[in-house]
């Protein structure tokens, strides 16, 4: 796989298993970008402000699980897009909810994607891969520049 | 009636006294007899720390540590012959002797005196000037109280306390009702102590006070029945009887005397006398039992749990009378038995009470029965006025009022009923309406408050506006005037005449305008049962129907609900039990064919379950979405819906066909293709042919065509069909086909699947407002056939 973007991922995910599967993914794609794991919507919060005034630090994008403890994934979601820095931030929803109503509210917020955590290992696995192609190869994000953020 | 040692008279303003301090701090040193207490700031006195004390006993307060006095009553010159100025720093054996101190401390050692105080000993009468003296002793914040006064008794022996109040505890144990408890309650103590009156004050739900029992000398008045202000018992008083059980005034005319110093050396605060039998009285108080002629009082707590049930209170009006220690210790453990048992004999009358109602309700319901008539219930001998204690009744039946007892106007139950039926019962959920205070929801009720301060109403037809209602009349006309303070001859002392009872009672009648006495839940749960035998009598089925669907509607939407969140939830750890599972799978050697075996098992049926709860996660959204119908060429949906099962047709040289043109109609497009799709993979699932047909049809409603199976009334509907040529099924499970999850082959035999296709799609026609059944027999093929919308709905 090819990666033109080497700024690092933010994952949000409190499910250890699911953020193993994660790295999993990054290690089979070859993944050489920094992988900040927040366990929270507010400890992602936190991340992202402490780490904003840091070129190195900023995120190509951010993949938001919907449903941790605390603020969670959609008050995250919700505030980084009401927030005028933030906001530029790519934020690709990844939870189990299929609800349209999830759907629905995560798009309304700004989200960027929304993807449907699949139950099979192998699924799991391969739409991960195509998140990282298409965020990491295809998209131009403003993660890299300078003064944009 | 007030009767305690505060009083907040915030509306007088007189002011006689200096200085005017709004609130005492607790290192101000304050006493009673130096500051006094104005109408303007008695609600601020300090009750917990009076600075003075009853003056026929001595208060010394000493230091834990070495038990030396820190202060003293000045009236020790005169009760023990010792000057307060000259105990001060003195130990305390200077007044109990050596042998009194040894045992004081061994008491405090071995015995919890904190906040609670115990006998020590009786000093003789040769010790000391006025006769012997009772020696009682509690710990309080590190200070040591120690208070002695007159035994009260010479020598002659002591009567058997225990036996007396073990006598007054087995009659309380047999008495029936509450107010027959509280009736024994008042003669025992008024036996025990030889005072003059003994009331027992109850206090109700809104704070106000009742003499709800009463024992007293023949030649007094009663003041039984009378009812007075919440604010006579103002929070500082209710705060001190949740603490103590016992407060006596030895007598009411003392002149107090004054502890010494005012501030205790050691703490820099006031004495914080709650505990103490000896505390000084307030002079609001005081003035009070004063103006009715009382010149000693006792008063014990009635709790219930931590709360202020009620008090007992007791007067004497011939001169001081003194209660021994062990007489007051009597009365507190009567105080503690009392509130232990009344709620039980609370309870006691609460089930005859409720016995009563059932009973009488029974008959009610059975005469309106025979009679055919609701109306019977206010006509007969036996009525509604005989159940629940109220003044009227009303029922509204067969478009008129049918009323019993005192009730308002045919013309303002018409304006109730309305307002009832339209604010009240609207919604349907509401199945009662009650309050003690009819005129705060409903205004109007000011012009028959006399009558029907109180209602209590229940709906018993919504749609044909039915309801029954009992009145309860103004408190004031409930009042037994028997007693009636107005008549009773009091003084009134420098404070005025509101610490009189006549002033008392007018502001309790302030308070309860245009009020009723509340509702009990007893009553609430008779009320709530008759309207249940009664409703059936007046309801007609289509509407009992229509309640029973409503309730079912509701319960249907909170279980798929339920099902969301519980699916949805469950797919979190079936994830990473399907990841370890693939995990130790991958890593499995290919040797071991065994456990290869078992994690394939575990891999699919994690993957199974996945696809379950995607079921069950469609199936509730299915339920709670909303109906949006819009115009679809069901020919385009049909197309569709091929389309979506082609994979499965794909190299068959299978065939569905739609005999004619399918019609235009109003649906939810998205959801008529669901239906067709799961209708026609079910056909293309159940077959054992190699090339096989379907056919997609409709039944116009008058057109002449067998419809087997169909629903009676649905006859002239449009139908639609799916037909196949397939295995069939047997009649006997054409009900079990729809339900969720079930399958009438094995999971894996027809190319497999969750049983949930058919239930979503008789959710999906439910939600059409139409209908599914099957005609089949096994081996010959079956017909699904539904319809998308019912006349009736529309």
């Amino acid at each position: 796989m090819q990666f033109i973007c080497t700024q690092p991922v933010v994952v949000v995910e409190d499910s250890d298993e699911d953020f193993d599967t994660f790295q999993t993914a990054v290690k089979s794609a070859g993944l050489s970008n920094k992988i900040f794991r927040a366990t929270s919507g507010g400890s992602c919060l936190e991340l992202l402000r402490s780490t904003k005034n840091r070129l190195a630090c900023r995120p190509a994008f951010v993949l938001m699980d919907l449903n941790t403890y605390g603020i969670d994934g959609r008050d995250a979601l919700e505030i980084i897009k009401a927030d005028s820095e933030l906001k530029v931030l790519p934020v690709v929803v990844f939870s189990t909810s299929a609800s349209p109503k999830d759907l629905a509210f995560c798009y309304r917020a700004g989200a960027n994607a929304y993807h449907v955590k699949p139950v099979r290992y192998d699924d799991h696995l391969h739409l991960l891969h195509n998140v990282f192609r298409y965020w990491l190869g295809n998209v131009a994000t403003l993660g890299g520049y300078k003064g944009l953020l | 009636m007030t009767v305690l040692d505060t009083s907040p008279l915030a509306s007088a303003s007189t002011s006689l006294l200096a200085p005017q301090i709004a609130y005492y701090p607790e290192n101000y040193p304050y006493s009673i007899k130096r500051h006094g207490l104005t109408l303007a700031n008695c609600d601020s006195e300090p009750v917990r720390t009076p600075g003075c004390v009853q003056s026929h006993g001595v208060v010394l307060v000493l230091r834990l540590a070495d038990l030396s006095i820190l202060q003293a009553s000045d009236n020790a010159k005169v009760v023990l012959q010792q000057s307060a100025i000259k105990l001060l720093g003195q130990p305390i054996s200077a007044v109990i002797g050596l042998e009194g101190e040894h045992r004081l401390q061994k008491l405090i050692a071995a015995q919890s005196t904190d906040r609670n105080p115990l006998y020590l000993l009786t000093l003789p009468a040769a010790q000391v000037n006025i006769g012997a003296l009772d020696v009682t002793v509690h710990t309080i914040d590190g200070m040591v109280i120690v208070e002695l006064e007159a035994t009260g008794h010479t020598d002659a022996a002591n009567p058997d306390y225990y036996a007396l109040v073990k006598n007054t505890v087995s009659k309380l144990q047999a008495s029936g009702s509450l107010q027959q408890f509280c009736n024994t309650v008042a003669d025992e103590i008024r036996e025990l102590t030889g005072l003059d009156r003994v009331m027992i004050h109850k206090f109700h739900a809104d704070g106000h006070g009742e003499i709800f029992a009463e024992s007293k000398q023949e030649n007094l008045s009663s003041w039984l029945g009378q009812h007075y202000p919440a604010k006579d018992l103002p929070q500082p008083a209710r705060d001190i009887f949740t603490k103590t059980w016992i407060r006596p005034v030895l007598d009411v005319s003392d002149p107090l005397a004054e502890l010494h110093p005012l501030i205790n050396p050691d703490t820099g605060k006031s004495l914080d006398m709650t505990y103490c039998a000896l505390r000084g009285v307030s002079i609001m108080y005081s003035e009070y039992l004063l103006n009715m002629k009382v010149t000693s009082a006792l008063t014990l707590s009635i709790r219930r749990n931590n709360d202020l049930w009620g008090l007992i209170t007791c007067h004497h009006y011939d001169g001081p009378k003194h209660l021994s220690y062990q007489v007051r210790a009597a009365c507190e453990f009567l105080a503690q038995v009392v509130s232990l048992q009344h709620h039980a004999a609370e309870e006691r009358e609460n089930l005859v009470y409720r016995l009563k109602l059932e009973n009488i309700h029974q008959q009610l319901v059975a005469e309106a029965v025979q009679k055919d008539n609701l109306a019977a219930m206010t006509q007969n001998t036996l009525s509604l006025l005989d159940g629940i204690e109220a003044g009227g009744a009303a029922i509204y039946y067969l478009d008129r009022w049918w009323c019993i007892g005192n009730t308002p106007t045919q013309l303002e139950l018409k304006g109730l009923g309305e307002w009832l039926t339209n604010a009240r019962f609207s919604s349907g959920s509401s199945l009662r309406y009650a309050t003690d205070h009819l005129v705060k929801d409903y205004p109007p009720a000011a012009a028959f408050a006399q009558v029907a301060s109180g209602l209590l109403a229940l709906p018993l037809s919504q749609r044909r506006r039915h309801l029954m209602l009992w009145f309860r009349p103004e408190t004031l006309q409930t009042l037994n005037w028997r007693g009636n303070p107005h008549e009773e001859i009091t003084v009134t002392g420098s404070n005025g005449p509101r610490l009189t009872p006549r002033r008392s009672f007018e502001l309790f009648v302030e308070s309860v305008h245009q009020r009723s006495l509340p509702w009990k839940p007893v009553e609430f749960d008779a009320a709530t049962k008759l309207r249940l035998s009664v409703i059936e009598l007046v309801v007609d089925r289509s509407e009992q129907l229509a309640v029973l669907n409503t309730d079912l509607e509701r319960s249907n939407e909170e279980l798929d609900a339920f099902a969301y969140v519980a699916s949805h939830d469950l797919k979190e750890p079936l994830r990473g039990i399907h990841k370890y599972a693939y995990q130790l799978l991958e890593d499995a050697t290919l040797g071991d064919g065994e456990n290869r075996r078992k994690l394939d098992g575990l891999v699919r049926l994690t993957l199974r379950m996945d696809s379950l709860l995607d079921s069950l996660l469609y199936f509730s959204r299915v339920g709670r979405a909303d109906l949006v119908l819009e115009t679809a060429d069901l020919n385009d949906v049909l197309a569709e819906a091929i389309e979506m099962v082609g994979s499965r047709t794909t190299g068959n040289p299978s065939e569905i066909m739609a005999p004619r043109r399918l019609p235009i109609v109003q649906c939810n497009r998205v959801w008529s293709r669901e239906i067709l799709v799961n209708l026609l993979s079910n056909a293309l699932k159940y077959t054992n042919k190699t090339k096989y047909q379907i056919e997609v049809g409709y039944i116009q409603a008058e057109e002449n065509h067998p419809r087997p199976g169909c629903p009676a009334g649905l006859e002239d509907e449009m139908i639609y069909y799916v037909a196949d040529d397939g295995i069939g099924i047997e009649e006997k499970h054409f009900m079990q086909i729809f339900k969720l999850f079930k399958r009438l082959h094995g999971k894996d035999a027809y190319g497999g699947g969750t049983g949930a296709g058919l239930t979503i799609v008789r959710k999906l026609i439910e939600r059409h407002h139409g209908q599914i059944w099957i005609n089949s027999q096994p081996g010959q093929g079956a017909t699904f056939y539904f319809t998308l919308s019912s006349k009736k709905a529309n």
